[in-house]
Order: C-alpha cells, then sequence, then structure tokens
C-alpha cells in the first residue's frame, strides 16, 4: 500500500498506462542488486532509486578518486578518498529517503558471489571488467535472477537483457575476455547505456514492454546511432546451455 | 559480391576513420581478408598469430551473430557484416 508522500513523489510515473499505482507497488516491493558503484553504477542507482525501487545494494571495493569524477557522479569532490559505498548510500539516501539502501564493500569472486546475490530479484551489471561480469552472469543463470548487462569504451556502449533459461546470456554473446587496458571514456557514455538498464530494470519490475532480450543493442555517441544485433542462446554454452529452457 | 561491413567505432582508427568499407567475397572470412588488403593495420585486431578470429571480436551478418564457425559463413551481394570489439569497461 502507497502512502500519501509516496503517491505525491512518484505521481507522475504512476500516470503512466500500464505502471499505475500497482506497478510502483511492485517497484516497492522489488530489491535490486547493483554490482558496481562507478560509471554504470552511477547513473542505474540513481534512477532507481529516484523511481522507489524497495531495497538496492549496492556493491563495490573501490575508493574514489579525481580520475573518477569526469564520468562517476555520484562521487564529488569531496569524496575523493572515501569508500565508493559510503559516497554513493550517502547521496543515494538524500535523493530518497524512503528506499532502503544496503552496501556491501567486497570483490565479487566466484567464492562470494551467490551469497552476496541471494536475496535479491535482479542483478545489474555495472562492472567494468568482463572475469567478474562473467561471474555474475553464471550466479544469476545458478540463481534464476534477471541479468541486465552494460559496458562502455569511449563513445560507445553495449546493453543487454538476460532471462534465465529463456534468452541467450552474456556468455552466449561473449567467449573471450578483452585485452586489459585503462580504457577511455566520456561521462555521458555510461549515463545513456546506465539509463537503458535502469529502463529495463524498471520495465522488468512493473512487467510492461518488450526488453531487451536475445537482442544487443549497441550506441556509438559520435555518430549518434543505435545499433540492434540479435543473439541467440548458444546450445553449448558453457554456462546457460545445461538450464532447462524456459522458452 | 560487393558486401559492406560497419566497422564498430574503435576500429575506425585502423580504417582512416571509415565506418563503411566495401569489399568482396562469398564467406565472411574472404570478407575480412578484403577488408584487411585495404587496411592492413587493422588484422592485429581481427586475427591472432594463427590467423584465429580474436576472441573479443563478434561477427553479424545482417544484423544476426554469425557465430559459431563464422569465417566459414556464406555471404552474398548486398549483405552487411557488422564487426564488433567487445568493450568491458564501467
Amino acid at each position: 500500500m502507497l502512502g500519501r508522500d509516496e503517491l505525491e513523489r512518484y505521481d507522475r510515473q504512476i500516470m503512466i498506462k500500464g505502471l499505475g499505482e500497482e506497478g510502483q507497488e511492485k517497484l516497492k516491493r522489488a530489491k535490486v542488486f547493483i554490482a558496481g558503484a562507478g560509471g554504470l553504477g552511477s547513473p542505474v542507482s540513481i534512477y532507481l532509486t529516484a523511481v522507489g525501487v524497495g531495497t538496492i545494494r549496492v556493491v563495490d571495493h573501490q575508493r574514489v578518486e579525481l580520475s573518477n569524477l569526469n564520468r562517476q557522479v555520484l562521487h564529488w569532490d569531496e569524496d575523493i578518498g572515501k569508500r565508493k559505498i559510503d559516497s554513493a548510500l550517502e547521496k543515494l539516501g538524500r535523493l530518497n529517503q524512503s528506499v532502503k539502501l544496503e552496501a556491501t564493500e567486497e570483490t565479487i569472486t566466484e567464492a562470494n558471489v551467490s551469497q552476496l546475490v541471494a536475496d535479491y530479484d535482479l542483478i545489474v551489471d555495472a562492472m567494468d571488467n568482463l572475469p567478474a561480469r562473467y561471474i555474475l552472469n553464471k550466479a544469476a543463470l545458478e540463481r534464476n535472477i534477471p541479468f541486465f548487462h552494460g559496458a562502455v569504451y569511449g563513445f560507445e556502449g553495449r546493453a543487454m537483457t538476460i532471462i534465465p533459461g529463456q534468452t541467450a546470456c552474456l556468455r552466449c554473446l561473449y567467449r573471450g575476455v578483452v585485452p586489459r587496458e585503462k580504457f577511455p571514456v566520456i561521462g555521458v557514455t555510461p549515463a545513456v547505456i546506465g539509463c537503458i538498464q535502469a529502463t529495463e530494470v524498471i520495465k522488468y519490475i512493473v512487467g510492461i514492454g518488450e526488453l531487451l532480450t536475445n537482442r544487443l543493442l549497441t550506441f556509438d555517441g559520435l555518430h549518434m546511432r543505435f545499433t540492434e544485433f540479435k543473439v541467440k542462446k548458444d546450445p553449448s554454452c558453457e554456462h546457460c546451455s545445461h538450464l532447462a529452457s524456459k522458452e | 559480391m560487393s558486401i559492406k561491413i560497419n566497422v564498430s567505432l574503435f576500429l575506425h582508427q585502423y580504417t582512416n576513420g571509415r565506418e563503411v568499407v566495401e569489399v568482396n567475397g562469398s564467406t565472411v572470412g574472404q570478407c575480412l581478408d578484403h577488408l584487411v588488403k585495404q587496411f592492413p593495420g587493422i588484422e592485429q585486431w581481427l586475427f591472432d598469430n594463427n590467423g584465429k578470429l580474436h576472441s573479443y571480436i563478434t561477427l553479424y551478418v545482417n544484423g544476426r551473430s554469425a557465430y559459431p564457425e563464422e569465417l566459414a559463413k556464406p555471404v552474398k551481394s548486398g549483405d552487411e557484416l557488422n564487426i564488433l570489439f567487445m568493450v568491458d569497461g564501467g
């Protein structure tokens, strides 16, 4: 049941056909796990906090550095040296006090991932490396938790939504890793991709629209072009081929 | 057999800034060979020393994933091939 303040706060989105008070209540009941509080994690967590997701857990193990501030808009000059999770929770708490915010300072590993994501309904991939993304992908599949992928490089971005047992997973899409390097990025790129991920999360929770499943969306900010590619479940995928199909 | 290759943004630096390159070939592999002939600098980003496609390159023919056996996939005149460089920043 939504209170008077909630009805007022979320009035403009409750007006959206297909969302309504029922959708807002679904958002309030949802528990979202956001892996990363950096360039992607910032817009994802800001918009999911603003929209009224009931519980949000942010996981990150880094501290704020000056070189983060061109894109990681949750963190400001005054936060340099602080733990990113502390900086994030402080801002998100000021944005919307009714959201239950949780944070964990951890590096996501194969050993801890299952326990970290256990109590959550959705996982957002806001990581900055593929090995960690693969760990999350596998855990999401094993625990049957929808997984919302996003990645950026310079002015380029990618996004795809994964529903375990039903759609292509991250490992169906990618099999290798990118050579490690300090990657270039401008803040507007994770802003675009993070907002796409947050949009997907909201749609999934409310149950409206068409998800970005079996489709890789690419963003080229320099030419301002979005392109969509069809992706199929890989029958020999080492992460998802053994799972019973729910198609 | 004219095939249009759309090169993802990161790789434009190896195609003299060109987003689209016209090539000839009847398989994806032949098209990539023709691309490399025109822009030799791109080869190191597409293939390893054994001529195998790097695992961080994904290929799409007319918007559909060419995986598996990408290089052997047949193409015909008018087809579009997209080369995507895997990105993983966040």
